[in-house]
């Protein structure tokens, strides 16, 4: 089992970070998205939804800044709902889990960025002979194939060691360090929020997120319903604007 | 000067386009970011326009040149850089300098835009929608998510061959156009006030510590909190969170950590 997991692991990762498709590959860098895969080896395929979207809620506000992204939730997902699932840990620890592998898959993409400049500078090249197949393979089948070196291997390896060794962790800590785990794992999507809010960087904007954040509270309707709330309240305004300005 | 009469057809942009979807990440590097994307998706059209192979060396040379965009809302400058490319092949006097300036000069502005809408917006709505389906275990949740490539593939599309056939007033309507502010307000509140149900859900914390009452009973502080405003101490820390990433600039990294010791010293004293 942990073989198979660790190659559809290592696989799913390279594959996803290949970017093919520009918002079509995006979707199966997310937890929430790789979750299915994971759930069906693991036959349990809600524990995985739910550990799934724990860990998405951590990255949903990330923007990455002109290409360079904050944090990978792509490593974080492909290595930490695999081993959560087969060694039972709960969606809070897992997100703590997480967390190290989303800062280290900067670093990884970094490395790719790097190794490319490589084959820019091959394309330039071709460009010079006028060797158009050659800057088709530059902008393609090199990078995939750098891609699979650099990206399964390190997946591969923490999830086919990984599961058993924090399996054998988790049962030796004590009772308060997991309660604190899952205390983290319950704080850190804030951090995932904050920083939306900082991105978005409107302050006219945040009575809005104020307003959410309570109506759900008080109120405990769905996301669906919420969004419903949501695109109402904005056409509304919009609309008054437009009359505003036509007066 | 040899006339090349090639017509650039409708499937000519059409495959432009899929090449410029599908590859404008794989090759991503520091030097050049989307360079060689942005040629590998003008290489049919070149190979059309330029059968003579001194120009099309040039041609390629000229297209390889340094861009980087956000590529759904970016792709209007292809649709204008190939009528500009077809015009220059007709033999009408277009300098290089021309269509690398178009290109520089619109890749910003359109990044910006692009950024908020698809990225900021489009992606944060649509995935933190799947995300509260998934909380409870609902496979629905992680299905939903293909809405975004879909939507943001049709828009991309769209802006591809407005570029080509309105050329360079395509921008300037897109950003100056109201619709476009009106989209960015809209999806702004939209995105913020679901950002806000989301955290309602996702963020928790809960005090377990309780007040010894004389008498042998004890008031557990939580419950009393709750009795006043219900989810106080999560959006408390959302804006402290906030509030720190906005004042330092704190590295997303070190707020992290800082989070996970203060929670396991926190369960050590019985806090939390």
């Amino acid at each position: 089992m942990n073989l198979l997991l660790a190659v559809v692991a290592g696989l799913w990762y390279w594959y996803a970070m290949c970017r093919v498709g520009y918002t079509l590959q995006h979707i199966f860098c997310q937890p929430l998205v790789m979750a299915v895969p994971f759930g069906l080896i693991m036959g349990d395929l809600s524990t995985a939804l739910i550990i799934g979207s724990g860990i998405e809620m951590m990255y949903v506000g990330l923007v990455s800044n002109g290409g360079n992204i904050p944090a990978d939730e792509c490593l974080a997902g492909v290595v930490a709902i695999p081993i959560a699932l087969a060694s039972g840990m709960d969606a809070q620890s897992a997100i703590v889990l997480a967390l190290p592998f989303g800062l280290l898959g900067v670093l990884m993409d970094q490395i790719k960025r790097f190794i490319n400049g490589y084959f820019a500078n091959l394309a330039d090249q071709y460009a010079e002979q006028g060797n158009d197949k050659g800057i088709e393979r530059c902008a393609v089948l090199y990078p995939m194939a750098a891609g699979l070196l650099l990206r399964f291997p390190p997946v591969f390896i923490l999830i086919y060691f990984g599961t058993d060794l924090v399996q054998k962790i988790l049962n030796a800590l004590p009772g308060w360090f997991t309660n604190g785990l899952s205390v983290a794992g319950g704080v850190l999507p804030a951090l995932g929020f904050a920083i939306t809010i900082f991105v978005v960087g409107k302050s006219m904007l945040i009575p809005f997120f104020i307003l959410g954040f309570f109506f759900i509270q008080y109120f405990q309707i769905s996301t669906i319903g919420a969004a419903i709330f949501g695109i109402c309240m904005a056409l509304l305004i919009i609309c008054f604007r437009r009359e505003k300005e036509a007066v | 000067m040899e006339r090349n009469m090639a017509e650039i057809t409708k499937k000519d942009l059409r495959r432009s386009f899929l090449r410029w979807y599908m590859s404008a990440e794989i090759s991503n590097s520091f030097e050049r970011l989307q360079s060689i994307s942005f040629c590998y998706s003008m290489i049919p059209v070149l190979r059309k326009l330029y059968p003579d192979q001194d120009a099309f060396k040039a041609a390629l040379k000229r297209e390889l040149q340094f861009f980087n965009t956000e590529a759904i809302w970016g792709t209007p400058i292809h649709g204008i850089t190939i009528a500009m490319e077809e015009e220059k092949a007709r033999g009408e006097d277009i300098p290089d300098s021309a269509i690398t300036g178009i290109k520089t000069g619109l890749m910003g502005p359109l990044a910006g835009i692009g950024d908020t809408i698809t990225w900021g917006m489009l992606k944060t709505i649509i995935y933190g929608i799947g995300c509260t389906m998934a909380a409870a275990g609902n496979i629905m949740g992680a299905l939903i998510t293909i809405i975004f490539p879909l939507l943001t593939f049709l828009i991309s599309g769209y802006l591809f061959n407005m570029g080509y056939h309105v050329g360079r007033e395509s921008v300037k309507t897109i950003l100056h156009a109201g619709w476009v502010k009106e989209l960015i307000l809209g999806t702004g509140i939209v995105g913020m006030f679901m950002m806000g149900a989301l955290s309602a859900g996702f963020v928790k914390l809960e005090l377990a510590a309780v007040i010894p009452v004389s008498g042998g009973g004890a008031i557990a502080i939580q419950d009393s909190l709750n009795s006043m405003v219900p989810g106080l101490l999560p959006i408390l820390i959302v804006f402290g969170i906030y509030s720190v990433i906005k004042k330092k600039k704190v590295n997303y990294g070190i707020i992290s950590l800082v989070i996970l010791i203060v929670s396991l010293a926190g369960s050590f004293i019985g806090l939390f």
